[in-house]
Parts: structure tokens; sequence; C-alpha cells
């Protein structure tokens, strides 16, 4: 788990009682590259009040830092995370410490079994993780996941893989080298002030290491029972002084899911990738990145041919940092998809996106961020008899602007963000997403927070433009009148540091949802046929509860509760009897339990343990599974595992009605890893 | 009266100089004795070094012998090393601090870091604690190239580790996979 609670086998920022004013952190939003890389201790320590700022004449700022029995207590990893320096791309913001985040670190990812980003993403309790069958997953936080949880928005190194054909994310093509990750933050609540639409459950916000941390090669080989056989290679160098690359590629076969009867799925699937990062801070004061992937994969089908992904991206950012501790992030980027269903769809999808955000301390009280964005998504869509997404093709344009005041009322105490972001949508015209977050630190130890937020889900193609079957009479139309989701969040919080080595965070949520997704019975009572609407209102609360104990040196547990209600109903006027019970597909408990323990200076051994509660409205059962991992490392560089995922069954279901039920089985594998 | 007045206000006058100078000298010294945070991070990642690294029994001596961390050359560190040791032990040797002026002095040591001060003999220094279980330490630029066992770099503001396992291990030394899994692992020829 790592939960955003817990750093690595340590702790984290954000158990720790936050004084987010002192935290050296980097801009979050659009680019979270290493200068931007806020690793979860900056924070911790900078923010559980350990680090304080200290002004000094001019308007400069020197980094104080906490005693040394503070410092003693965090781990190396954590240290490192502390910045020395008071360059302003390292401030916390101040919005995140009155906000529910959970950061999975690498480190939280080495010592566990994870294998790709879905199974990582497991490591984070405020989530729901639901795998579908071999390649798909359901994630979202706080309610309404499905195979394309709309409500959640997904960022790697900065790119959004929100996909706007369906509202949701392709997992099975969001890939990179593992050992490459650097973080993962995982926001549970809106972060659409800052974020832009469809952060309305949530923001999962991925960052892969700067290529100055991944110098030299890597090689990561492995097999078994469910991951077939999978092959890593990284290379890391230097172009000139201050210029660091890297390359990479790798190769994965994953066997098939289980059917409820036991028999084989056949959805094996395949895929290869292919990257590179550039990273140059060469020049003082400014940081560039130049990172590009490729990727190809099929699944295979009971049927005559395969389903076939392919995509690509290329990415550019650039950061300057200037004297009086303001800083500027510019980034471009282009991404393409490709994905032929047969007998369903194909689509072509092109997204080209710019991004400016301006970052300027006023005083010592106000901390103004602005930015703007554009991007120009362009979807072309091969259709079948059996569904088709009318018009094929489609142009979306989307210009936002957003403004952000972190306001300090009294330091080192009562903190105040006020911020709000202006979308235009060529598709539905303006949408307004403001916030109000506020942190207090009424002691060193400990913080409460409380944030009221709005945020919308803008209509994707799938809502606007889907009919079935491809000509009239239709069984399912689009609805050419949906409008946005919208949400008012309100959140609360509470963050302790019991001892040195026992942390808790609790965040507490009421949302209250309209204008949701709904299926419009045309010609009632008779069930279909539906046009897509605007008719259903919903509602959720619940609980998430982190905790991390550092029993000692070598032996780290995280624990993780997390407690949901979620209902909808039809808006008056609709009379909605499909979506309605089944929009909201989500357990009311889940709990994890993780034990992180060193055998010896080369042994470790490593245990996750999650109960997941049933799924009432799919009839999936509740279920407790266990993934176990004994690593070995003779010599420093190589390491060798053992891994187990899924244990305790033969195989169990996570998602779907039992007609449609893919399950998943016990995974064994090895992995041997080399670096030179 | 007003003369009393007088000298009563001119006393004040003076305390309160003497006071504002005294004021001021303690918070230069105050600033003087508190390292750079850059240093401040180094000195506990020393104390960390010692958590992380085996030493062949020889090496730490008897029971209640100290476990030694040296600072060779000008001390960036102060007081602040000596209060991040303070109290502390490695398992029953309690941990100290030394300083020296010369690689000469330095007598048992279990980690030793090498100031930037000793820049221009990095090499010789470092040539003399071969075969001796020494866990060198530095920040220089080429303090792996020339056989330094631990480098500190300070990459965007952080302090990263460049560690050489071969001089480490030549040193009889062994370093836990916790640290080097943190660290970038060099070997002497790489630059």
């Amino acid at each position: 788990m790592g939960f955003a609670l817990f750093g690595e086998r340590g702790w984290d920022a954000n158990t720790a009682p936050m004084n987010p004013a002192a935290c050296p952190r980097a801009p979050t939003n659009p680019n979270p590259r290493r200068p931007g890389r806020r690793r979860r201790i900056a924070l911790i320590a900078a923010c559980s009040g350990l680090l304080g700022l200290v002004p000094r004449a001019a308007g400069q700022t020197v980094v104080a830092l906490p005693p040394p029995s503070d410092l003693k207590k965090l781990s190396v990893d954590e240290l490192m995370d502390i910045n020395v320096t008071s360059v302003s791309l390292h401030s916390e913001k101040l919005s995140e410490a009155a906000s529910a985040i959970q950061v999975i670190t690498a480190d939280d990812i080495a010592s566990s079994t994870a294998t790709s980003i879905p199974e990582a993403l497991r490591l984070a309790s405020n989530l729901e993780v639901a795998q579908i069958d071999s390649r798909q997953w359901a994630i979202s936080a706080r309610g309404f996941n499905n195979l394309f949880a709309d409500k959640m928005l997904v960022l790697i190194d900065g790119r959004s893989v929100y996909t706007p054909l369906y509202a949701g994310v392709y997992w099975d093509v969001q890939d990179t080298i593992m050992e490459d990750i650097d973080r993962i933050e995982v926001i549970s609540g809106p972060g659409a002030t800052q974020w832009g639409a469809n952060a309305v459950n949530g923001v999962i916000n991925i960052s892969t290491k700067t290529a100055m941390e991944t110098q030299g090669g890597l090689v990561v080989a492995g097999g078994g029972s469910e991951l077939e056989d999978s092959e890593e290679v990284r290379y890391g160098g230097k172009l000139a002084p201050g210029v660091d690359y890297r390359v990479y590629a790798k190769y994965f076969d994953r066997g098939d899911s289980v059917l409820p009867n036991g028999s084989a799925a056949g959805d094996a699937w395949r895929m290869g990738q292919t990257g590179f990062r550039l990273d140059s801070d060469a020049a003082e004061g400014t940081w560039l990145t130049l990172q590009g992937d490729f990727y190809d994969g099929s699944v295979t089908r009971q049927g005559p041919e395969d389903i076939h992904m392919s995509g690509g991206n290329l990415l550019g950012r650039w950061t300057r940092t200037f004297d009086d501790n303001s800083d500027m992030v510019a980034q471009v980027y282009y991404d393409e998809t490709y994905r032929k269903i047969p007998n369903s769809f194909t689509q072509s999808l092109n997204t080209y996106d710019f991004d400016f955000k301006y970052r300027l301390p006023i005083g010592k009280v106000n901390d103004f961020t602005w930015g703007l964005g554009y991007r120009l998504e362009d979807d072309d869509i091969t259709n079948t008899p059996a569904e088709a997404f009318l018009p094929s093709q489609a142009t979306e344009q989307t210009f936002n602007t957003f403004v952000q005041d972190e306001i300090t009322l009294v330091d080192d105490r009562l903190h105040l963000t006020l911020g709000t972001k202006f979308e235009e949508y060529s598709f539905t015209g303006d949408e307004f997403e403001p916030s109000a977050r506020a942190a207090w630190t009424p002691s060193g130890d400990q913080t409460v927070w409380a944030a009221v937020s709005r945020a919308v889900r803008v209509p994707s193609r799938i809502d606007l433009d889907l009919y079935e079957p491809a000509t009239p009479p239709y069984r399912q139309a689009g609805g050419p009148g949906v409008v946005s989701e919208k949400l008012i969040a309100y959140e609360l919080g509470y963050r302790k540091q019991l001892s040195s080595a026992v942390a808790l965070s609790l965040a507490t949520y009421y949302n209250d949802y309209s204008d949701l997704r709904g299926l419009e019975p045309l010609n009632p009572p008779a069930a279909f046929p539906v046009q897509v609407d605007s008719g259903l209102r919903g509602k959720s609360s619940g609980a998430e509860l982190a905790a991390d104990w550092r029993i000692s040196r070598v032996w780290r547990l995280h624990g993780g509760w997390t407690e949901m209600r979620v209902g909808s109903s039809p808006e008056p006027g609709s009379t909605d009897r499909v979506a309605n019970r089944s929009i909201a597909l989500d357990p009311n408990h889940q709990v994890q339990l993780r034990s992180l323990l060193d055998l010896s200076a080369q042994w470790q051994f490593d245990t996750d343990l999650r109960y997941v509660g049933p799924i009432a409205n799919q009839r999936v059962p509740g279920y407790t599974e266990m993934d176990q991992r004994l690593a070995w490392r003779p010599v420093p560089a190589w390491e060798f595992s053992l891994n187990g995922q899924n244990l305790l069954h033969d195989y169990h279901a996570e998602f779907n009605p039992p007609g449609s039920r893919r399950e998943i089985g016990r995974s064994i594998f090895g992995k041997a890893a080399w670096r030179f | 009266m007003a003369l009393l007045t007088s000298i009563w206000r001119s006393a004040i006058l003076r305390v309160a100089r003497w006071l504002f100078a005294l004021a001021l000298l303690h918070a230069a010294a105050a600033q003087a004795a508190a390292p750079p945070p850059e240093y401040q991070l180094k000195a506990i990642f020393l104390f960390n070094f010692a958590q992380f690294v085996e030493w062949p029994p020889r090496a730490t001596g008897g029971e209640q012998e100290p476990f030694v961390i040296g600072v060779l050359g000008d001390d960036p560190f102060g007081p602040y090393l000596d209060e991040t040791v303070k109290g502390e032990k490695i398992g029953n040797h309690p941990m100290v601090v030394r300083r020296y002026r010369r690689a000469e002095e330095v007598g048992d040591c279990n980690v030793l870091f090498i100031s930037r001060s000793e820049s221009d003999r990095m090499g010789q220094i470092i040539a003399a604690f071969r075969g001796r279980s020494v866990l060198t330490v530095g920040d220089v630029d080429d303090f792996n190239r020339v056989g330094g066992i631990v480098r500190f770099v300070t990459e965007q503001g952080k302090i990263r580790l460049r560690i050489d396992v071969k001089a480490a291990q030549a040193a009889g030394l062994t370093i836990s996979s916790k640290l080097l899994r943190s660290a970038t692992l060099v070997t002497a020829e790489d630059k």
C-alpha cells in the first residue's frame, strides 16, 4: 500500500500532520517531472511542521530543517526527498494539504508484487480497484466504479490518458517500466479546480523518474502462471553535461482470466512498448524534458479476429524558475491511440495539448498561481452494424483558464486555498469549477482540513453519439441533449502523528451529484428503446482511514479501511429504470493490511492482505485475497524474487454480474533483475 | 531631579544599545553555529550509514569501544553532527565524533567524512586508508574516481548517493541492499 500516507517503507507526508506552507514541492499539475517530483517526504518532513520556511530579507526564503532527533526517524529515501535549497519548484501545494491524498512511492512498488500500473494502484487504500478480466480494470475513488470509471482523471507525466470516447481509461495500454515510476499520487475527492473537468471523484497522477535517476542499465525478466513471460530492458546515459537520457523496451505475455465454471476465458494478451526520456538541467534555473512512448499489442478473443491496440505519444516540457521564487511551466504533447475491436468499432484518436502555468508568491501571505490550456481531440471511428458513433468523426476543442491563491492566514497554523477553473468546451459550452480548502494545524503533530468544491464530468462521445444498432430503429440512441454531470463535494479530514512510530489519516466526505447520465425509456412503460439523458441524481458518503506503524527499523505495517455508501435516484420526471440500477457498482467496505519486513540485509518478505466487501447490485461476493513476495539481493546488482498474487483462492470474482463475469486466477511468478 | 532623570535615561539607552549589540552577536553566532541545510542533512546521512553498513568485528573493537564518525579537514557540520549522534549507540558501541586536521591523525575510525578542504590531496588521503575498514565519505566531484566509497551529490536540491561497492568490499565493509537500492552504484572507472 503505499498509502499516501506513508512513504516508502516509511512514513509519509500525508499522515504526518502537515504544515503546508512549508513544504518544498513542485507544482503538481501539468508537470510532474522531477523538479516537480514532489516526493512524499519532502513533504513529509517538510510538512510535518518539521520544515519551516524562514523568511529572510528581500523575500528570499531558506529552508530550515527540523532538529536531528526528527530527521533521524526518516528513512534514507525520505531523507533523499528533502530539498535543501529554496527553489520554489519544490514548494508544497497548500491545496493538497487540505485533500485526501495517498502516495504510492517507487519503494512501495518495488516491495510489492505489482507488475502493472493497475496492480500498483491496489496499494492505495482510497481507491476501488477491481480486475474485470485478463486486461480490463475498474478503478475509481469514492464510488460509481465501472470498466469506464468516468469520474477519475488519470495523468502520466502530465499527459491525460482519460479517453473522450468512452469517458474513462483504457488501462491495458497505460504502461511503463515499473522500476522507472517515481511516484503515483492518488487524490480521492474532486481535483477539478486544479486539474480540470472529469477530476470529479479523484485524480491519479503518475510520474516517472527523471533520466538523471535512471542512469545505467536494467534488465528484468520474469515469468509464471498468469504473467507468462515478461522482459524489460532500460539503459540511461549522458549526452552532454546536464543532459541525460534513457531508452527502454518491454514486452509481456499475460494469460487468460477464468470463467465462473473454472475454464479458461480465452482472453490472453500481449503487449510490446518502447520509449525514451531526455532531461536537461544544463541551464541555470531551467529544466527541459522530452519524452515519448510507443506501444502495440493484441488480445485473443473467442471470435474471428484479435483485438488490436497501438499508440504513441510525444511530450515536451519547459520549466523556468526565477530569482524571486516564482516559476513557470509550459508543456505541449501529442498523443495517438488506435484500437480495433472486430465486430464492434475501430477508433483512432489524436490529441494535441498545450498547458501553461505561472506561480507567483506575493509577500508572505499570498501564493498565486494562474494557468491556461488548450486541447484538441480528433476522434475518428469506423463503425460496424452492431453499434455506431454518429457522426463517426468528431473534433473537440477545450480552452481552460485557472486561478488559485494559497493564503497563509496564520503562519504555520491556518491556510486557505481559493481557486477556480473555467473551461470552454466545443461540445457542451462553459464549465466553472471553484473550490475552497482550509487546513488548520493547531499543533505540530495534527492537522484538520475541510473543503467544499464543485466539479463536472463533461459529456463524452459515448453519451452523445453512440447508437445501437447503427441504423434505426435504435434500441439505444445517443443523447444530443446530455449536459455535464455536476458534483458539489463536502470534505473533512484529520491527520495525526500519534507517536514517532504511528501516524493516522482520516478523510470523510459527502458528495451530492446531479445530472448523472441515465437511460430514458422513449416509450414507457416499455423498457426499450432508450435514449441517453442526464436524468439521475446521486449521493455518496464515506470515510477513508489509513495508518502507518513503524514497528522497528526492519518492520513496518500499513493499514487502510474505507467505508462507502453510494446511491442514485431518478430526477423528477425521469422514468429511468436501467441506468439507475447499475451506475453505482461499489463495495461498501474495503480493508487493507500491508507488512514490509526486512529479514536481513539481503532478504525481504512482504505481504499484502485485502478484503473487499460484496458488490450487491452485481452479486459479486465479498472476498479476501493475499499477495506475497520474497526477495533476495545477494549482491547489489542482482535481485531475485518469488511473487504470488491472489494466493488464497484458485480464482475469485471481482466485478460484473454472473452472466458476463470473468474471474481472476492465482498468479505465481519469479523475477530476476540485473542492474549494471 | 532633572539631572537624575537624564542620567537614568542615558543609562537605559546605553543598556539598550548593549543589549541590541548582544542580540546581533547572538544572532550572528547562531547563524554560524547551524550549518547550511545541506550539511545538516549530510550529518544525518553519516549517522544513517552506521546503521546500514556492517563492519568486520575487528573494526568495531571490544565492548564499550566507541563507534567513531570522523571528520577530516575543515568541519562543515559544527555542533550539529555532535547533536545528531549524542546518546546513540551501534550495538554496545557509543557513537562519537572526532575531528582530524591531517590523515595521519586518524586512528580507529568507522565512518570518515573527508572535507572539501582536502580536495587537492584527496587521492593520497584515500590511498592511505586502503586496506582499513573505514567507510570514506565525501562530496567533491571526483571522490569516487579517486577511490572514495560514498559520494554525496546534490541534484535538484536533493542529496543523492553514489556508492562504489567494490571499494567498500575491498575495505571489508558490507553495505545493506536497502541503502544501495536508494543509491547510484558506481565504480572507480565511471568518471
